[in-house]
């Protein structure tokens, strides 16, 4: 209760380099709401293009995956290369129980949620269990979104193989116009943003923080490493399905390139990586450059992929914190200076 | 059932060349080089390219061998130093972030240049007969050059002192150092005969189908999966998992259906890797 008073008040009950964490509740709102009316105004601008638009959600989608990834990854140091298989259990679910089953397609993006969710929470168990390292969590659960991503091609009856299907359900309401769909992928990625930002603020973050910083120092503290890991994989995973089943019903269909591991995970590490590893905002930083870029150099076909490498590259080797986490420091040292 | 045997194995053996190129340059430098199989299709590129103009076969195989070799040169003099400047997980992840972009470059390049380009090696003549089963002749051929790889490798990396001085850094980089081993001159020669495996797997997988400009992805995958399960650092456990997840596959596809067979042969890798995190022959840290 004290901690909340503290943090309600701007003030901090502990000092130095923790003291971001604790201001009060306003320096999560403020960025995010800035952030959110600055996309907004997105439809303004490309809302004549229906092409655009698309671009746009699914750079919303990236964005709200990154947040997932980022959450799982950047707090906690769980490697998840199953990002996109995690987003695609939640799509083919929601696609499935909606038009196969007939489910109410609230009901079913719920129970999507829920599965990828759980998924995600399994994998982080498995890993915790066996205390995988980050790299061995990384091939394990690279192998996962491989088997994932060969079940979905093998069982064509039920999820159309190759070519994926289109879903019926919703086909007439609102997700399928690109400004509301545009509207509500923005609600999700701002939504997992506070989501993020009030776990970090709450013990859970403090949990996360130790545990990233040294994990047997966490342990020796008190701190259940393996708990909170779980807890974060288990909410990330769910960001993740959720996008996922929501993103096939604004785009009516559902295919395994949709969801593919050189689709989806390898931009989502980068665009993470862009950003800021850990940081809060890095992600919709990352996924609205990246997007972007992406769709810049549209017109080059595979040529693009050579400047994106070079990006790659060169964001390592001189940014390797990121953006976010690099300026922040470079200003907070600047105002030292003065 | 022998030859669904003798095929894993063929399988296998690739897998196992694969793995080893991989898992020398993991287990001494802590580099993981998501462009390997990028390797493997430069240097397949490069062996098409000197066939088409002309050049012999087998001298066109040996240019490709040298440009594998240069490759793993390069890369250590370039992208790798600022990798070797890192420790431990930091180091890992660089590498592998920094070599994905590479992977990119290369990809992109050779899709957008020649993307129809595949290396096929035809071994002209019959199938030839192995334990009453007739194998075709690329894949007997490949298997060949791959067994005598290996055997070159372990003559290497125990009956000479370069061998040794590399496994003792592998093993324990510090107390090589103390002994007068240079950790980076190692490497440097690691990575040289990694490139130089990167063409032998072009090579001899050109014998059996086609490496074509997208191959180098599955090529990476299959070697990180095949280099996890036999351990790494370890070119006998590369050797050992490569033979074993072969069969696996060979079995799986034959009585279960070819779908199933690549994800049993993710599972049965999963399977090893949450057992024996340290991989079959790994060394445990």
């Amino acid at each position: 209760m004290t901690e909340r008073f503290a943090e309600a008040t701007g003030t901090s009950v502990i000092g130095g380099a923790e003291r971001r964490s604790a201001k009060s509740l306003l320096a999560l709102v403020v960025p995010v709401l800035v952030v959110g009316m600055l996309l907004a105004l997105v439809p303004l601008w490309l809302g004549g293009s229906r092409v655009l638009m698309t671009v746009a959600i699914l750079g919303l989608a990236f964005a709200s995956y990154t947040v997932g990834f980022n959450l799982i990854f950047g707090s906690t140091g769980q490697l998840f290369l199953c990002v996109g298989a995690l987003a695609g259990i939640g799509g083919y679910s929601a696609a499935i129980l909606a038009d196969t089953v007939g489910l109410p397609i609230v009901v079913s993006v719920l129970l999507a949620t829920l599965a990828s969710s759980l998924t995600g929470g399994l994998l982080s168990w498995i890993a915790v269990r066996r205390s995988l390292g980050v790299i061995f969590t990384g091939i394990v659960t690279l192998i996962f979104a491989l088997a994932f991503e060969n079940l979905l091609l093998g069982l064509g009856a039920l999820t159309g193989g190759e070519n994926g299907f289109l879903i019926q359900s919703g086909r007439d309401s609102f997700l399928r116009s690109r400004v509301p769909a545009f509207y509500l992928m923005l609600a999700l990625a701002l939504l997992f943003v506070v989501v993020h930002g009030l776990l970090r603020r709450s013990h859970v973050g403090w949990a996360f923080r130790a545990l990233r910083d040294d994990e047997v120092a966490a342990e020796l503290a008190g701190v259940n490493v393996a708990r909170y890991r779980v807890y974060a994989a288990l909410v990330g995973a769910g960001m993740l399905g959720m996008t996922g089943a929501i993103y096939a019903l604004t785009q009516g269909r559902v295919s395994p390139t949709t969801y593919g591991f050189a689709e989806v995970d390898v931009v989502v590490v980068v665009m993470l990586a862009f950003g800021g590893i850990g940081s809060l905002f890095g992600p919709i930083l990352g996924a609205v450059t990246f997007t972007a870029i992406n769709e810049f150099l549209e017109g080059f076909g595979h040529l693009r992929l050579v400047p994106y490498g070079a990006l790659i590259i060169a964001l390592f080797l001189w940014i390797p914190r990121g953006l976010i986490p690099t300026v922040a420091d470079w200003v907070r040292r600047r105002r030292h200076q003065q | 059932m022998t030859a669904i045997v003798l095929d894993g194995i063929v399988l296998g053996l690739q897998f196992g060349l694969l793995a080893a190129g991989l898992t020398l340059v993991y287990g001494l430098g802590g580099v993981l080089n998501l462009a390997y199989g990028q390797m493997a299709v430069i240097t397949a590129m490069t062996v098409l390219f000197a066939m088409n103009a002309g050049v012999p076969t087998l001298a066109a195989v040996a240019i490709g061998l040298v440009a594998g070799g240069l490759l793993g040169l390069i890369f250590d003099q370039t992208l790798l130093r600022p990798i070797y400047r890192r420790q431990g997980e930091a180091r890992v992840l660089l590498s592998l972030l920094l070599t994905l972009g590479v992977a990119f470059m290369v990809d992109g390049f050779l899709n957008w240049r020649y993307p129809t380009a595949g290396l096929g090696l035809q071994i002209s003549g019959g199938p030839i007969e192995v334990l009453g089963i007739p194998m075709r002749r690329g894949s007997i051929v490949g298997s060949v050059i791959i067994l005598i790889v290996f055997a070159l490798l372990f003559v290497f990396f125990k009956g000479t002192s370069l061998g040794r001085a590399v496994r003792s850094v592998i093993e324990d980089e510090e107390g090589a150092r103390l002994v007068g081993i240079d950790p980076s001159l190692m490497l440097r020669i690691i990575l040289i005969i990694s490139g130089v495996l990167a063409a032998v797997v072009a090579v001899t997988q050109s014998m059996i189908r086609p490496v074509t400009v997208t191959a180098g992805f599955s090529i990476t995958v299959f070697a990180l999966i095949v280099t996890v399960v036999g351990g790494l650092g370890s070119v006998t456990g590369a050797l050992l998992a490569g033979i074993i997840l072969g069969v696996v596959n060979s079995l799986a596809t034959s009585f279960i259906g070819t779908f199933l067979s690549l994800i049993i042969l993710l599972v049965a890798a999963a399977v090893t890797i949450l057992i024996r995190p340290s991989g079959l022959l790994g060394v445990r840290e």
